[in-house]
């Protein structure tokens, strides 16, 4: 897999993205189970989708982040793979569908679990730039690509 | 709803300090230290990535060329084996260490520079790459 493969992303546009997840997730944790949160999440899981399945560089997030932030900031020093974030994005869905299943389904405990899952990542990502899933996409690399 | 906002503070409070302790584990200088690994400080000579053959040898032993010849020419195609020589007459103390009593003696060194297997005297051809056999693959990783 050469470097020109690979689409580079702005890393400063997938962190501003998370900070809208984490927006959007906060919401949903503090509403709780009812009507109004599990349409929060419904909201977040649909806005995980694009990332998902493309890639970061095709969320509403990334788009916001686009029009609003980056043309005052200038562009990036630094860009990323899309990869690592791409399978971040694929874990919040997962979470984020997991929550709004189990909210509907009435298992409340398993709703606040994972939209406090969701929230804790979303957090770290947009606050501190760590993305958690993204440490799990290359040690899962590590785990299946060491030849003997 | 208080309360709600409360746990959640103190849910994001604890990731915080656990992204904290995280970053702080990241880079630490940590020592690494195999018993029983001879250096390359120890040999005067770095070390081959997958195996080293540490020929010790003295100036009055016959065999020695020609053993060295033989190590060379098994390890000519392997570029992560390295061969070694040392002069036991010059270096006592690591021969001592070793228990080299004849020449040549030969120590086939993993990639961590430990001794995994020796051969007093010289050695034929098929034994020299059976003990190169017996050292495990060259590893390749990603990342």
């Amino acid at each position: 897999m050469s470097p020109t493969d690979d689409i580079r992303i702005d890393p400063r546009g997938y962190r501003f993205g998370a900070l809208v997840t984490l927006a959007i997730a906060l919401a949903a944790l503090l509403f709780g189970a009812g009507t109004v949160g599990l349409i929060f999440m419904a909201v977040l899981t649909a806005m995980f989708i694009p990332g998902a399945t493309v890639g970061p560089q095709v969320t509403v997030q990334s788009f916001l982040f686009r029009t609003l932030i980056r043309p005052r900031i200038g562009p990036p020093t630094e860009t990323e793979s899309f990869r690592p974030p791409r399978f971040a994005q694929q874990m919040g869905l997962a979470m984020a569908g997991a929550a709004l299943v189990l909210g509907l389904a009435g298992a409340d405990a398993g709703y606040y679990v994972f939209a406090a899952l969701v929230t804790v990542a979303s957090f770290l990502n947009g606050v501190f730039g760590f993305c958690a899933g993204c440490e799990i996409y290359l040690a899962f690399k590590r785990a299946t690509t060491k030849a003997a | 709803m208080l309360l709600r906002l409360i746990l959640v503070g103190v849910l994001l409070a604890g990731a915080s300090v656990g992204y904290l302790w995280w970053t702080r584990q990241q880079g630490k200088v940590r020592h690494v230290v195999v018993a029983g690994a001879l250096t390359p400080a120890d040999l005067g000579a770095p070390r081959g990535q997958r195996a080293t053959l540490v020929q010790f040898s003295t100036p009055i032993c016959a065999k020695c060329p020609p053993t060295r010849a033989l190590l060379l020419r098994v390890i000519a195609e392997d570029p992560s084996v390295s061969h070694v020589e040392i002069d036991a007459s010059e270096h006592l103390d690591l021969a001592r260490r070793l228990d080299i009593m004849r020449t040549p003696t030969t120590l086939i060194l993993n990639a961590d520079g430990v001794v995994v297997s020796r051969m007093n005297g010289a050695p034929s051809e098929a034994q020299v790459r059976e003990a190169l056999a017996e050292v495990p693959p060259a590893t390749e990783y990603s990342i």
